[in-house]
């Protein structure tokens, strides 16, 4: 057990240094900082942007965007995952709208949104139109899948449906739930992130990346980059800690 | 009598499950349904437990008393230890220091004690349904409804489960229906055992035993006596 643990860093190790030698030898074999910015040099970009003035002012502001469009398309999600779970004619009404947001192309969605709100809201907005079918339809299928005999049995002893609500279709809902969660959390940061790209607000990860394009600087647009995956990792390390929680709940 | 079924009738469709069927039943027993699958002892336990309506006939006795179950599955909530479990069906109705001690006492009566804290999934098949059986003992019911919670295990998990079942049943006499098509489990569980033809269900008849629980050993002649003449009532035509 213990030694297939150590084994698996020791893979999961070697792969990380692998990359970072193709990377390498990619940027020796172009030599060309505009193409493909050296490790190194991207690790001192990087340094140099967390230093700039409003390196904290952007990746809060994109944080924010995106928790607060992950946390809206969440509560959202899962109100009407459990509206149309429980009532056939509300999921039917729900139906078409949620397949047709399904399957907008993510840059007409942006396009438009920069048309219509501000774009401090562009972002968010998206972000809530890619990542509530997900939620929507895991919550669905969660209510769908729920075991009907546990249910009878609560029925049978008479349990308040206040508590069947809390302590069985929750718990049972949950794997669901944060499984779609995952999976919308990955989603949110490329789509906040490209929405800002294109809507430009005054403090964003996209805007800085947008702004290195422009200026041709390539190893600025690399560390942006491995800015945003970290935000990525720190917030998908926070999501399980979330679950883990929440699974002593039930 | 205190429970009484009177020529009961109801039909599935075109299809008749129970026809005329007619029982009187004593409180604080052991009845046992015995029948092959098809016989209604489901729709049966359905109509005792007033989630079905017959067509025809009266049902008496079972007005406003409290109920509690045992299915053939164990029907247990995964995400709740042993103790939870049984707390989850106890929590509307009793007090905390009440309901500490009820579970306290089923636990230990099933034998469990040291698995209060585990989850469903850490426990064997025959603990899980010890532990249903707890929850439906500490449930504060007057008729306990049986639904095969024994089909399907091997002989000696079924053994000692239904010796479990027996020593909490005989502190605590609830009003059992216990529905099976196995005429062992009858033989070892029931007072009163009624024999219902196959399709549609009907009564065909009633064999009483009443050998105390300890000296219930299917090897023995006055237990071979009774499942002599069952199986006499079973096959006759």
């Amino acid at each position: 057990m213990r030694n297939s643990t150590i084994r698996n860093s020791l893979l999961s190790a070697a792969s990380i240094l692998a990359l970072l030698l193709v990377w390498k030898l990619m940027a020796v074999y172009w030599n060309q900082e505009l193409i493909m910015p050296a490790p190194e040099t991207t690790l001192v970009t990087m340094w140099q942007v967390i230093q700039a003035d409003n390196f904290w002012q952007s990746v809060g502001y994109t944080l924010g965007r995106g928790l607060l469009g992950f946390v809206i398309s969440c509560a959202i999600g899962v109100v009407a995952g459990f509206a149309a779970g429980f009532s056939p004619p509300v999921m039917w009404l729900l139906q078409p709208w949620v397949t047709v947001i399904r399957t907008i192309p993510v840059m007409s969605v942006i396009i438009l949104a920069i048309i219509w709100f501000r774009t401090d809201i562009v972002p968010i907005f998206v972000t809530f139109l890619m990542i509530f079918p997900i939620i929507y339809s895991n919550v669905l299928s969660g209510i769908k899948n729920i075991d009907k005999q546990l249910l009878e049995m609560a029925h049978m002893y008479r349990v308040k449906p206040r508590r069947i609500m809390t302590e069985l279709y929750f718990p049972a809902i949950l794997p669901y739930l944060m499984a779609g969660a995952a999976n919308a959390m990955g989603i949110t940061w490329k789509v906040i992130i490209a929405a800002e790209i294109l809507s430009q607000p005054r403090f964003a990860i996209g805007t800085n990346l947008m702004i290195a394009k422009i200026d041709l600087e390539t190893a600025r647009v690399f560390a942006w980059t491995a800015v945003a995956i970290a935000i990525s990792f720190i917030l998908e390390y926070g999501l399980n800690v979330l679950e883990k929680r929440l699974k002593k709940w039930g | 009598m205190t429970f009484r079924l009177r020529d009961i009738d109801i039909t599935f469709g075109d299809l008749p499950v129970l026809k005329q069927l007619s029982m009187d039943m004593d409180e604080h027993q052991l009845i046992c349904i015995l029948g092959p699958s098809g016989s209604g002892k489901t729709t049966l336990l359905n109509l005792i437990s007033g989630s079905l309506e017959p067509d025809r006939g009266q049902i008496e006795g079972f007005e406003g008393k409290s109920i509690s179950f045992l299915f053939q599955e164990t029907r247990l909530l995964r995400w709740k230890t042993v103790e939870d479990n049984i707390d989850f069906v106890l929590k509307d109705r009793l007090s905390k220091t009440e309901r500490v001690e009820i579970i306290n006492r089923y636990i230990e009566m099933v034998g469990l004690k040291e698995f209060r804290r585990y989850y469903p999934d850490q426990l064997s098949g025959g603990m899980k349904q010890r532990v249903a059986i707890a929850r439906a003992f500490a449930f504060p019911s007057d008729i306990l409804l049986m639904d095969e919670p024994f089909k399907g295990l091997d002989l000696q998990l079924k053994n000692s489960l239904m010796q479990a079942f027996a020593n909490v049943w005989l502190t605590d006499k609830r009003s059992v229906f216990f529905v099976t098509h196995d005429l062992d489990e009858a033989l070892l569980l029931g007072e009163e055992i009624f024999v219902l033809t196959p399709s549609p269900g009907k009564v065909k008849g009633v064999i009483t035993n009443a050998i105390p629980y300890k000296e219930r050993n299917l090897n023995s002649d006055p237990l071979r006596s009774i499942k002599d003449r069952l199986y006499q009532l079973i096959t006759a035509p």
